[in-house]
C-alpha cells in the first residue's frame, strides 16, 4: 500500500517544490467546520496536514496550541470522534494527514487497536513529541504488524547533535526540525546555530527535511531556503484562522500565498 | 542505570530533553561515585537541615491504640518537611554542573519553599511554578519563597494546580537546559530523577533503621508514609525493601472517597498512564485525558505517582491503602492534642492509616510511621476545614 506522504514528496522532489505543511486542532471550531478547514486547504494547494489530537497535559505546546487543545476538549473532542472526522473526510479528499498527538492518548486507547484503526481511516503518519526514539520500541512492534500503518516522524532538535544518524537511519516520511528549543509557537525567533543545524540533518537525511516551530511566513524561513524541503506553520496558523473567523477564502489565501511565496 | 521499573518509568519528553537527561545522568552517576560529594551532602544535612532527626516513640497514642508507634520526625527539619533533603542534594549536583539557575514545580509550596532556600544558601536564581489554585490556597507558603528570593510564577492553565506547575516547569526546561536545572521534587519525572529522588531522600530510612535497632534491638514490623507523587515514602521504605518481614503501606490521598471520582489515589483503579516523563499508574477518563485529583492536602493532589511506586504495587513488596479528607483530618486533630504535634495534613493520612493498622496488631508490634512535614502551612486550611468548609472544592 503507498503512502500519502511518500506520494507526495516524491512528487514535490520531481517537480523541485517545497512542501508546505499546516497545523490545526481538529474539531475546532467544530467538527463539521473542521473537514471543510482541510479541504480547502488542499484545494488551496497545502501538501500535508497535521491534525493535532487534544491532550489534558500537552507539554510540548506552546500557550497558543495548549488553549485550542485545551478548548477543544471542553468541547468534547475524543479520539474516537476524530477518527470519524477522518473516516468521513477520507470519502472525498486525499490529503496526506499526519496525527500529532501525545503518547497517552495512544497507550489508552491500546497500541494495535490505534495503528489499525488508523490504518482503517487513512492516518499517514504520526508525530508524538514525548515519545522520543529509545521509548519508540513498542509503537513500532504495532505498526509494523499491520500493512499501510502510518510513518511515525522523527523529530529532531538543535541540541540532538551527536544522536542526528541514530534518529534518521530508518526515518520515513519527512524529518521534522524543531528550529527553536522549547515549545511550539515561539515567535520567530530561532535557535542560534539552527543554519548549522539544518545543514547537518539535511547531510545526513535520505528523505525530506520540514523545519517547524515558529514560522509565520515565507519570509521567515527564506534564509533557509536552500537547506530546507519545506516549512510547518502551527501556532501562527491556529491565531490566523480564528482571527478571520475560520473564513475558508482567508485559509486558501494563506495557504496558496505560502505556496506561491515559498 | 536502568531506566525502568518492570513496564513503569522511562523517558517520555521531547527529543530536545534526551541529551540534557543523558548529560544529567552522566553527571549524577559520577557525583554519587565521588566521596566529596556525599561529604558535602552529609554535612548539610547535619548542620544546616539538623539531622538526624528523632525517631520518636509516641507513648501516648501507644497507650491509645496498642502497638508501639514511632515517628520518624521530619517536620522538624528546616524548612518543616523532608523535601529540604533531596533539594540539597539536586543543587549541589546542579552546583558541580556549572548551572546557574534553578527552576522547580510546587503543589503545597514545600518543595517550593526547599528549593528556594537551598537556591538562596547556594547563591543560585530560583524560579518556581505553581499553580493559580494553590497560590490561593497556601499564600504563606508563596510569601516565604518570595522573602527567600525566588520569583513565583502563577500558572493558570489547566486544573491550575501541581500537574500544570509541572507542565509549565517542563516547557522552561526544555527551552533553558543550558543552564538551567530542573529541581523535581517528588520521585516522578523521567529517569533518573525518581532514582535520585529516592537515592537523597533514603536517608531517612538510612536513620530511622538504624535508630529502631539501637532503641527495640530489633526491625518494625510495619513501615507507613504517606504518597502522593512518593519522595517521602520512597525515602522511608528504601532502606527497608530487602527486609522482607518488615510490612510496608503507602497511604494516598482517598479525597471525598474514591467512589465519588473526588481523591488522588492513582493507584486505585490501576490505570497506567504516561505523564511528566514517567509510566506509572495514573488517574485519567475514558479518553485518555488526566483526569484532576482531588485531595484536602494540596501536596498529594497529584493524579499520577512515582513509577517505582507502580512496580512495588505491582510486585506486592508495598500495599497502597488510601484515606480520605476527614478520615486526615480527624487523625491530624488527634496528634495535636495527645502529642502536642501539629503534622503536616500530608502526614495525617498516613497517621490515620497507622490507626487503622493498629487494630490488626499485636501489643509488642512496632509501627513506624514517617511524619514528613509539620502544619504550621495548613492551619488556614485546618480551620477553615473545622468550620465547615473545605477550601479546596
Amino acid at each position: 500500500m503507498e503512502n500519502r506522504i511518500e506520494n507526495r514528496m516524491n512528487r514535490l522532489q520531481a517537480e523541485g517544490k517545497k512542501a508546505f505543511i499546516t497545523y490545526m486542532t481538529a474539531g475546532l471550531p467544530d467538527m463539521e467546520t473542521s473537514i471543510n478547514i482541510i479541504k480547502a486547504q488542499y484545494e488551496a494547494g497545502v501538501d500535508v496536514i497535521e491534525l493535532g489530537v487534544p491532550f489534558s497535559d500537552p507539554v510540548a505546546d506552546g500557550p497558543v496550541i495548549q488553549d485550542a487543545s485545551y478548548r477543544a476538549i471542553q468541547q468534547g473532542v475524543t479520539l474516537a470522534k476524530i477518527f470519524d472526522m477522518v473516516e468521513e473526510l477520507r470519502k472525498s479528499c486525499e490529503v496526506p494527514l499526519v496525527f500529532m498527538m501525545y503518547y497517552n492518548t495512544i497507550n489508552h486507547y491500546g497500541l494495535d487497536n490505534f495503528v489499525q484503526k488508523c490504518q482503517n481511516v487513512g492516518i499517514d503518519g504520526l508525530i508524538v513529541p514525548d515519545l522520543p526514539f529509545e521509548e519508540q520500541g513498542l509503537l513500532n512492534t504495532a505498526l509494523s504488524k499491520v500493512e499501510g500503518a502510518p510513518y511515525l516522524l522523527q523529530l529532531v532538535s538543535p541540541v540532538s547533535t551527536d544522536r542526528i544518524p541514530m534518529l534518521l537511519e530508518n526515518a520515513k516520511g519527512f524529518v521534522y526540525c524543531v528550529s527553536s528549543m522549547g515549545v511550539t509557537g515561539q515567535a520567530a525567533h530561532f535557535h542560534k546555530n539552527v543554519r548549522d543545524y539544518l545543514g547537518k540533518v539535511k547531510s545526513v537525511s535520505k528523505i525530506p527535511v520540514m523545519m517547524g516551530f515558529g514560522i509565520r511566513t515565507a519570509k521567515d524561513v527564506e534564509m533557509f531556503e536552500d537547506i530546507i524541503d519545506g516549512a510547518i506553520v502551527g501556532s501562527y496558523f491556529i491565531k490566523y484562522m480564528e482571527e478571520n473567523n475560520y473564513d475558508l477564502q482567508k485559509i486558501k489565501e494563506y495557504i496558496s500565498k505560502f505556496k506561491t511565496e515559498f | 542505570m536502568e531506566k525502568y521499573y518492570g513496564e513503569f518509568g522511562g523517558q517520555y519528553v521531547a527529543e530536545s530533553l534526551m541529551n540534557t537527561l543523558a548529560e544529567l545522568e552522566k553527571a549524577y552517576e559520577e557525583a554519587i561515585a565521588d566521596e566529596n560529594f556525599w561529604k558535602e551532602y552529609n554535612y548539610y544535612m547535619k548542620d544546616y537541615v539538623g539531622r538526624e532527626n528523632p525517631l520518636y516513640l509516641s507513648q501516648r497514642l501507644t497507650e491509645k491504640y496498642g502497638p508501639k508507634i514511632y515517628l520518624k520526625r521530619e517536620d522538624l527539619n528546616h524548612t518543616g518537611a523532608h523535601k529540604i533533603n533531596n533539594v540539597i542534594g539536586q543543587i549541589l549536583l546542579a552546583k558541580r554542573m556549572g548551572k546557574t539557575k534553578v527552576i522547580a514545580e510546587t503543589g503545597a509550596g514545600q518543595h517550593g519553599v526547599a528549593t528556594a532556600t537551598g537556591a538562596a544558601l547556594f547563591n543560585m536564581k530560583c524560579t518556581v511554578y505553581m499553580g493559580k489554585e494553590d497560590i490561593e490556597r497556601q499564600s504563606l507558603n508563596v510569601f516565604r519563597m518570595q522573602m527567600l528570593g525566588a520569583e513565583v510564577v502563577s500558572v493558570e492553565t489547566g486544573s491550575k494546580t501541581l500537574k500544570d506547575a509541572t507542565n509549565e516547569a517542563i516547557r522552561t526546561w526544555a527551552k533553558d537546559a543550558e543552564d538551567t536545572f530542573y529541581v523535581i521534587g517528588s520521585a516522578v519525572g523521567p529517569h533518573p530523577y525518581p532514582a535520585m529522588v529516592k537515592n537523597f531522600q533514603s536517608i531517612i530510612s538510612k536513620e530511622a533503621r538504624k535508630q529502631i535497632l539501637e532503641k527495640e534491638g530489633r526491625l518494625p514490623d510495619a513501615v507507613v508514609a504517606c504518597c502522593g507523587g512518593g519522595s517521602n515514602s520512597i525515602g522511608m521504605f528504601a532502606e527497608f525493601l530487602d527486609d522482607k518481614d518488615v510490612k510496608l503501606y503507602g497511604v494516598e490521598a482517598a479525597g471525598l472517597g474514591i467512589e465519588t471520582g473526588k481523591h488522588a489515589s492513582a493507584m486505585a483503579k490501576g490505570n497506567p498512564g504516561i505523564l511528566h516523563g514517567m509510566c506509572s499508574y495514573l488517574l485519567q477518563d475514558d479518553d485518555g485525558n488526566v483526569q484532576l485529583a482531588h485531595s484536602i492536602s494540596a501536596g498529594l493532589d497529584y493524579p499520577g505517582v512515582g513509577p517505582e511506586h507502580s512496580y512495588l504495587r505491582d510486585t506486592g513488596r508495598v500495599t497502597y491503602e488510601s484515606i480520605t479528607d476527614k478520615e486526615c483530618m480527624d487523625a491530624l486533630m488527634e496528634l495535636c492534642r495527645l502529642e502536642g504535634i501539629i503534622p503536616a495534613i500530608e502526614s495525617a493520612h498516613a497517621l490515620a492509616y497507622v490507626f487503622k493498622l493498629a487494630k490488626t496488631m499485636k501489643k509488642d508490634d512496632i509501627i513506624i510511621m514517617c511524619l514528613s512535614g509539620r502544619g504550621d502551612k495548613d492551619v488556614h486550611t485546618v480551620a477553615a476545614y473545622l468550620d465547615g468548609q473545605d477550601m479546596n472544592k
